[in-house]
């Protein structure tokens, strides 16, 4: 009886308690501000367990060999990748971004679209999904739809998206 | 007038031999101006991934090391190339140059660190730099043969070492490069060797008559053949240059025996043999080739080592009297013990694999085209998987057979079975066994055989009723339905679906009408979703049979194919993307590059959140349903399936998921009959028994949950969300607007509606809040 009624009077104190807890969650260091923390796929290669690494491995060979003009080779390359790890989002995006400025950008879009949905809430990722979003469309001739998202790349990483395109060695 | 005669007969004679030079001259002329040799297509197998962190036992690191043709060498140092050496807690590969158009990669040293199972570092041994990942060259799957069944690499004379022709010519034909085709010197020398030992021991034959003989003579032994043939060897070599000729004698050779299919040519024997290129081929390797020509089978260094050896050493001293080799070479070459690779057959299993490729393959590449041109095809199959895949049905077949008299063979009526594994995400065949046993049944029974789905039919009605559609989902996870029993009006009269145990069971949760695969229940739900709706979500997600409006479709009276149920449940594996169903990377003409190519393709069909939600029943199944006993058998991680067993249990099923790759087994009688069992005792210990192959028992991965999918509490009896006072709670998943809205109904009983003391909303909250710390 006690203890409910201590419940009661703690309840009738929660406007307040929730209140503080806002205030103070505001108070807490917060990420740095996105624009100019674009992703680079050579930051994370070291994250995750042991078949993540070596996938992520693999696909930076397959940037070099994109960035060195050997496309054909970096197909390959990033298929090996998956074969060591399917679900490794970092191979999607990589090979999304080939197929939108070097292959068939409708196969692009839907790389990319796996992508995202391994990548989840991915901050990092986000100007790149936008901007390969963007250019994707306007490939495929749906220039209207895909300018808000180059928009928005352009807007999260200036340095990387101002010119609409992201080579390899940009996403490396 | 016996001058004219003789004139006559003369020219007569003259005449028909004048004409049977012009018409050998036509037959040499058409095969080697033609194609001279039918190459059969081969097809590899994914290359195999080594990193560090990777289980080298249970990917079976020597095994494939062995089967590729590597070999054992005590020392690491100066490794060989093709060897591998221990040396302590390290393995040394000396990899072999992977020729492929897009991604060749160099002969390379590899040093690998092993810590218990797992591969703690990778190095190039020559620069010592870290490796994050390095591959192996694809294994041979198998090969299109033509009915004369020969395998044969072929080889130009400038890539073949000048020591093996130099063996040859020493054992075969020492003179081949002065005679014109016929060695009269060496006919009586042969002629003279056996008339001395009474009977044929040596042939006389030049290297250009055994290579007319192989081309377009019978082995027939009659002096009319014999003459044949030195005039075939004489037009043969008017008109083509001693290298034509060395080249196609070196290719067409008979060097032995792989089970069935005969090897051919100098550049297959270094890869039966030695595994290797013809290129890398040593000095002692060459002489035991030229040293089998005479008798491949009964010189066979497989077969009987010892005598391959003194036949070798022989080869090797005819070289050194020719004055081919020097003293040294000889002496070092001598020395060296027969060493071989360890002989592998194709794997036979791989057979229905090699024909569904076959039937995938644009038209252009036909029978005749496979069976001649050499091509080489890079598939997706990952033979460790296959052969898993193919202990998995065979031996569980079997046990089941002993451990069940139903299931026992009735005369040529035997109980048959199928596995297909793909990867979720990009749609690869990873193994495929269509079947026991190729050799008496080539009907792939995975791709080819449609049968009634059953219960594994159920999660589309599941994902229909899920989905948002209109004004929303007609469920959610937290409804409830009801088993009780059902007619359903039909032109054939009413339907009354049945449970398995022959029971009712009355109001039952959605999870556990799914995880307990109740027909009622999910009849009626296919009523409320209306039978096109379930038919439309099966066709997206991937079935391509026809589908039957039918009530009795909800609950998988449909005939479908092992393939299609795959590609369906890869496609809620793979949050909603449905994939296309890929054998192979690219078709390599190794002399034009690459001819094809078969990309990675998908589209999206159903929203990642509906996925899931499916994903999560079917977890269910596994984890507390009829397929738990997956568990018992050591699984661990997270798994997703349903079992299906057909009418009259004649048809047992699984099908079953991790994040990273998607199974279906079947088991039947291809002639219908009951097994008289359910599908968790057949179809089910085949595919745990696979997957704890597949991966050690551990899976890796999660199924990953989209973000607009709410995780929340729920009072499992009114499907409210369960705040504070609840009596029970559980999780569940729920798409965006699809959340209960009410509070579970006991959690107002400690309060009366004028209460002045009832909680508002957000202390409510706060309570839950305060009861979860």
């Amino acid at each position: 009886m006690a203890r409910a009624t201590l419940r009661r009077r703690i309840r009738s104190f929660s406007p307040w308690i929730f209140a503080a807890l806002f205030v103070a969650s505001c108070q807490l260091p917060t990420a740095p501000p996105l624009p100019g923390e674009p992703l680079r796929l050579s930051r994370v290669a070291g994250d995750g367990d042991a078949a993540r690494r070596a996938s992520m491995r693999i696909v930076l060979s397959a940037l070099d060999a994109d960035s060195a003009g050997r496309s054909a080779e970096a197909s390959s390359l990033y298929e090996r990748s998956l074969q060591v790890d399917p679900t490794n989002p970092y191979a999607w995006l990589a090979m999304a971004r080939q197929e939108v400025f070097e292959g068939d950008p409708d196969r692009g879009l839907t790389h990319l679209d796996k992508a995202e949905a391994l990548l989840g809430s991915d901050e990092g990722a986000a100007a790149h999904l936008a901007g390969i979003r963007g250019a994707g469309l306007r490939a495929v001739g749906q220039g209207a739809l895909g300018e808000p998202f180059l928009r928005e790349a352009s807007e999260r990483a200036p340095g990387l998206w101002a010119d609409g395109t992201l080579d390899a060695a940009e996403l490396r | 007038m016996v001058a004219a005669v003789l004139l006559l007969a003369g020219f007569a004679g003259g005449f028909a031999m004048a004409r049977m030079v012009v018409r050998l001259d036509q037959v040499v002329r058409e095969r080697f101006e033609g194609r001279l040799f039918r190459v059969p297509s081969r097809v590899l197998s994914a290359p195999i991934i080594l990193y560090p962190g990777l289980d080298w036992q249970q990917v079976d690191l020597k095994g494939t090391l062995q089967r590729l043709g590597y070999r054992d060498s005590p020392n690491a140092k100066g490794l060989a190339l093709g060897r591998y050496a221990w040396q302590g807690a390290e393995l040394w590969i000396h990899r072999r140059a992977f020729e492929h158009p897009t991604r060749a990669e160099p002969a390379r040293v590899l040093r690998l660190r092993l810590a218990g199972n797992l591969i703690e570092e990778l190095r190039d041994a020559d620069t010592g730099r870290e490796l994050g990942a390095a591959f192996l060259e694809p294994e041979l799957v198998g090969a299109y043969y033509g009915p004369d069944h020969e395998q044969r690499e072929l080889v130009r004379l400038g890539d073949v070492p000048p020591h093996l022709v130099d063996a040859i010519l020493a054992v075969e034909d020492q003179r081949f490069l002065s005679h014109r085709g016929v060695d009269l010197r060496r006919i009586a020398g042969a002629l003279l060797a056996n008339l001395r030992a009474r009977g044929i021991r040596e042939g006389g034959s030049t290297l250009t008559q055994q290579l007319v003989k192989n081309f377009f003579l019978t082995p027939e032994r009659s002096l009319q053949r014999k003459l044949q043939e030195a005039v075939m060897a004489l037009v043969v070599e008017a008109r083509y240059e001693k290298d034509a000729i060395l080249e196609a004698y070196l290719n067409e050779i008979y060097l032995g025996q792989r089970g069935s299919t005969a090897i051919h040519g100098v550049g297959e024997a270094a890869h039966f043999f030695f595994g290797k290129s013809v290129r890398d081929l040593a000095l002692p390797e060459s002489a035991l080739i030229a040293a089998i020509i005479k008798s491949p089978n009964g010189l066979s260094p497989h077969s009987d080592p010892e005598r391959a050896r003194k036949r070798r050493d022989l080869v090797l001293e005819l070289m050194l009297q020719q004055h081919r080799i020097d003293d040294a070479a000889f002496a070092e070459a001598q020395a060296e013990p027969v060493r071989v690779a360890q002989l592998t057959l194709e794997p036979r299993d791989a057979r229905y694999f090699l024909d569904a490729l076959q039937r995938q393959l644009p038209e252009f590449y036909g029978t005749a085209t496979l069976t001649t041109e050499g091509l080489l095809i890079y598939s997706t199959l990952d033979l460790r998987l296959q052969r898993a895949a193919a202990r998995a049905l065979s031996e569980e077949l079997t046990r089941l057979e002993k451990a069940y008299p139903k299931l026992a063979p009735k005369g040529e009526s035997r109980l048959e079975g199928c596995l297909i594994a793909l990867r979720p995400q990009t749609g690869e065949v990873l193994a495929l066994v269509g079947g026991r046993d190729y050799a008496k049944s080539q009907f792939d029974r995975c791709t080819q055989a449609r049968r009634p789905a059953g219960s594994v039919f159920k999660p589309f009605v599941y994902a229909a009723a899920l989905e948002p559609s209109g004004g929303g989902p007609v469920v959610t996870l937290a409804a409830w339905l009801d088993d009780a029993p059902l007619e359903v009006p039909t032109p054939a009269g009413l339907w009354r679906p049945k449970n398995f145990d022959r029971e009712n069971h009355g109001s039952v949760p959605l999870r556990e009408a799914l995880e307990h695969s109740y027909n009622v229940a999910t009849a009626r739900l296919g009523q409320q979703v209306g039978i096109p709706r379930v038919a439309e979500m099966a066709r997206r997600l991937g079935i391509e049979s026809p589908l039957p409006s039918v009530p009795s479709l909800a609950i998988g009276a449909a005939d479908i194919t092992p393939l299609e149920l795959a590609r369906a449940y890869a496609t809620l594996a793979n949050g909603g993307i449905r994939p296309q169903i890929r054998t192979f990377e690219d078709v390599v003409d190794p002399n034009a590059g690459r001819l094809e190519r078969q990309p990675i393709d998908f589209e999206r069909v159903l929203d990642g959140g509906t996925a899931y939600l499916v994903t999560s029943l079917l977890e269910g199944v596994v984890d507390r349903g009829t397929a738990s006993s997956l568990r018992a058998q050591g699984l661990v991680g997270p798994i997703a399936g349903k079992t299906g067993t057909s009418n009259e249990e004649r048809d047992a099923w699984f099908v079953g998921y991790t994040p990273e790759i998607v199974a279906v087994v079947w088991v039947g009688f291809d002639e219908p009959r009951s097994l008289g069992l359910a599908a968790s005792a057949i179809a089910l210990p085949i595919w745990g028994r696979f997957l704890r192959d597949a991966t050690g028992g551990t899976v890796r991965g999660a199924f990953l949950r989209p973000p607009d999918v709410a995780e929340i509490e729920i009072d499992p009896t009114s499907g409210a969300v369960a705040l504070a006072g609840c009596p029970a709670r559980r999780a569940e998943y729920f798409l965006p607007g699809t959340e209960p809205t009410t509070t579970c109904p006991g959690w107002a009983e400690p309060w009366r509606a004028d209460d002045p003391g009832k909680p508002n909303l957000m202390e409510r909250m706060f309570d839950a809040w305060l009861e979860r710390l």
